[in-house]
């Protein structure tokens, strides 16, 4: 195949894509919607019939690097094409963060082998880091907050792991449930933490350049969001970047071979513990990241959004998109996050129906939607 | 290859229609949206709400006289402040919607009232009663038809007195909601030399009661007042049963609710509880109200608040009626409310968009059902508070 042949091909699968969120996004009656969620399964399908998507997949694997910087480019078009409309961009935003932190727990999951129920709980110690220093620390610039936010999120998580790493299965997942629900607890009952009441953010501020604001004209006007879907895109690639080169390295092989066999692997002279504690931190870090933006870009925050419920969502994206394949989440996070809003017109039956749809998925493509393929040990460079 | 590019060229073609099919929009219909949890634990709340407003709307477009065509885009805030700040923006950034009768969980409207501001949309709050939504700010765009947790406890802990009860134990859930009613009862209780014996913050999910109900029983108060809504509220009266305690259940406005005395049954009888605004039966509107609400035949009862939110529908479409389909003129006109009757009583905003005129009615389960205490035989001497 030509080189701009592949390209072309990419290129196309990118605009396919570009096309389809841009519809899922903007469309809100409920038959134009019932529409798109006949035809997209159906379009799937006879791509899938017609060998387009291997042939896609291919011409991905040729190219790593200008498939994922021409997705993210795709994504940039897609901002500036929804860019009057708030709460199309609010989704998405939501969309990036929530894989931001999946990518966080396929590291933890999927690489590692480390289970993790308390990803909500890391998400909420970002936000809260980013809402107690932004009121209190003037001085620190922003994007430094944000950074903070992550490894204060490591940081805390790194006194949960030392019970985990004692326990195995069951138990170390009850372990992190229970922090949890601890982290919701003690949020409640700390009233220096704003209490149940919850807690004001004041926006971002990056450069100089205050995210409360509409975006500038001299950039084509629209919509405060905007700031914040470049903010958190940037961030996305940037931890998919990250979690790729991971996987890529001797790093990733070495979490690759603790989760499938830790004794194994221990009789080889690998440090079990040491690659669980890596692959938890920089987690819970990832999660730490999207937490403060989502505080900064939401403008409060309160323990009730910090359920268990909503970190089964984050695992249960992991599980939908294929555990430990970085590219799936984001798929799954776009479904997770967007079709229970959009079934909005069915109100009080949705949850209903996107628990349907979740069995349904998982039913006929049990190892998710883009299931991990086996490594590559002689691939392009980020193959 | 040659098929793929076929059948990629067909979708991308189908695509394309629908974006410019979408673009043809009617601008006859005035429209308002309606924010409540209309799924999860409170969603019997919600959804009382959500079918009062409806019904506010459908009588408006039965009426010959009404300028415009009204339509009720209802949204479910799931009383979490994510959700709810999610949907508060869906709302707020579409410009076909004028004005907003929102939210029943006050957690929920806190964090959502920027979001109005921000995007300038009128809303009035239809169920929520935490005092810091209008009162924690200055903005223009909030009102509240229902009154606030003051002067429900007030009321509460001045009528408890009179009944000659002295000593309460509370259990109260850590939300926003119960952790100010318990503030403020407490406050009201100070003044009227009442004792509280023992408090017990709950998460209201918790399931078991054991522990704490052990504890109050060993205590021997007179009273247990409960601040919470409904789903916890069961689960503890049921459980006072079990243990043998025989002390006056005394709930917030969050418990009256046919949910309540259907969760507990029998148990419910003689239990108490406060709940703002005039009892809806009782007004010569109410009556119409709950004779409408009886002929729609709605899946769900229309809960305690179903008046407020009808009541806050009405007022909105009234002002609509007068100044015309435009949020700012919306707001200004709302704010200037003064003495609007409605099927809640008269509703005047003050200041802060917070309705003055708050009365507080109070009830108690006689025979399956939430009476107003003046009506009762309690009252009149034939039943007795144990």
């Amino acid at each position: 195949m030509s080189e701009l042949k592949t390209k072309l091909v990419l290129l196309l699968g990118v605009a396919l894509s570009v096309v389809v969120l841009y519809g899922f996004l903007y469309l809100e009656r409920e038959w134009e919607i019932g529409v798109l969620l006949v035809m997209v399964p159906l379009g799937v399908y006879f791509l899938k019939r017609a060998n387009a998507l291997t042939y896609y997949q291919h011409a991905a694997r040729e190219m790593p690097r200008f498939t994922w910087i021409s997705f993210a480019l795709g994504v940039v078009v897609l901002i500036m094409l929804l860019r009057h409309e708030d709460f199309a961009l609010l989704m998405l935003t939501t969309v990036l963060l929530y894989a931001t932190v999946s990518l966080g727990l396929t590291i933890q999951f999927g690489f590692a082998g480390v289970v993790n129920f308390a990803a909500i709980a890391f998400f909420g110690i970002g936000a809260y880091s980013m809402a107690i220093l932004n009121q209190h620390f003037l001085h620190i610039p922003d994007l430094l907050i944000i950074f903070f936010s992550g490894a204060i999120s490591a940081l805390l998580g790194a006194l949960l792991i030392l019970p985990i790493l004692r326990t195995r299965g069951h138990y170390a997942a009850l372990i992190t449930i229970a922090f949890g629900i601890l982290f919701r607890t003690f949020l409640e009952v700390n009233d220096v933490l704003g209490g149940p009441q919850g807690l004001r953010v004041s926006g971002l501020e990056i450069f100089g350049w205050d995210f409360g604001n509409s975006f500038p004209n001299e950039l084509g006007g629209g919509s405060f969001y905007v700031a914040y879907a470049i903010v958190a895109l940037v961030l996305l690639a940037t931890v998919y970047l990250i979690t790729r080169l991971i996987e890529a390295s001797w790093l990733g092989l070495n979490m690759d071979s603790v989760r499938l066999d830790e004794v194994a692997s221990a009789s080889f002279g690998i440090n079990g513990p040491r690659w669980k504690i890596t692959a938890f931190m920089l987690g819970n870090c990832f999660a730490g990241f999207a937490g403060a933006v989502y505080a900064a870009m939401y403008g409060f925050i309160a323990p009730a959004s910090f359920n268990l419920s909503d970190s089964l969502l984050l695992v249960s994206i992991v599980l939908l998109g294929g555990i430990g394949n970085p590219v799936a989440v984001i798929p799954a996070a776009f479904l997770i996050v967007v079709l229970p809003e959009k079934f909005q017109v069915i109100q009080e039956y949705r949850l209903l129906l996107f628990g349907i749809v979740v069995i349904l998925i998982l039913r006929f493509r049990p190892s998710g939607l883009m299931p991990r393929g086996l490594r590559q040990y002689f691939a392009g460079r980020f193959g | 290859m040659c098929k793929a590019q076929r059948w990629s060229c067909f979708w991308i073609l189908s695509f394309l229609c629908l974006f410019f099919s979408g673009c043809g929009e009617d601008s006859e219909t005035v429209k308002i949206t309606f924010i409540g949890p209309l799924t999860g634990g409170v969603s019997a709340g919600g959804l009382g709400g959500r079918n009062s407003a409806d019904l506010a709307i459908s009588l408006r477009n039965q009426a010959p006289d009404t300028k415009y065509k009204y339509e009720l885009v209802s949204l479910d805030d799931e009383c979490k402040p994510n959700i709810g700040v999610q949907v508060a923006t869906k709302a707020a950034a579409n410009k076909d919607i004028v004005a907003g009768v929102t939210h029943y969980c006050s957690a929920v409207a806190m964090g959502t009232v920027d979001v109005y501001h921000k995007f300038n949309l009128p809303v009035i709050v239809w169920g929520a009663v935490l005092p810091d939504i209008t009162y924690g700010n200055d903005y223009l765009e909030i009102h509240r038809i229902n009154g606030t947790m003051i002067n429900q406890n007030t009321v509460a802990a001045e009528f408890m007195r009179s009944q000659n009860f002295s000593k309460w134990a509370v259990i109260h859930d850590t939300t926003d909601y119960g952790k100010g009613h318990f503030k403020y009862f407490q406050s009201a209780l100070s003044k009227s030399e009442g004792t509280i014996l023992a408090t017990f913050g709950v998460n209201p999910d918790q399931q078991d009661f054991t522990a704490e109900l052990t504890k109050i029983k060993a205590l021997n108060p007179e009273v247990i007042y409960f601040g919470g809504l409904a789903p916890t509220g069961v689960r503890i009266r049921a459980q006072m049963d079990k243990l043998g305690m025989t002390q006056v259940f005394q709930g917030t406005s969050g418990i009256v609710s046919d949910a309540f005395i259907d969760g507990v049954g029998g148990l419910a009888e003689g239990v108490l509880a406060f709940r703002e605004g005039a009892p809806t039966e009782k007004l010569p509107g109410g009556k119409m109200f709950m004779e409408a609400y009886e002929a729609r035949n709605f899946n769900e009862p229309a809960e305690a608040y179903g008046a407020f939110a009808f009541a806050a529908t009405n007022l909105i479409i009234d002002v609509i009626e007068q100044v015309g389909p435009d949020r700012m003129l919306i707001r200004d006109e709302l704010n200037a409310t003064q003495g609007h009757q409605s099927i809640v009583g008269p509703v005047t905003f003050d200041d802060h968009g917070q309705n003055t005129i708050a009365v507080i009615t109070k009830y108690v389960v006689q025979d399956g059902e939430w009476v107003v205490w003046e009506d009762s035989e309690y009252a009149s001497g034939k039943r007795f508070l144990k």
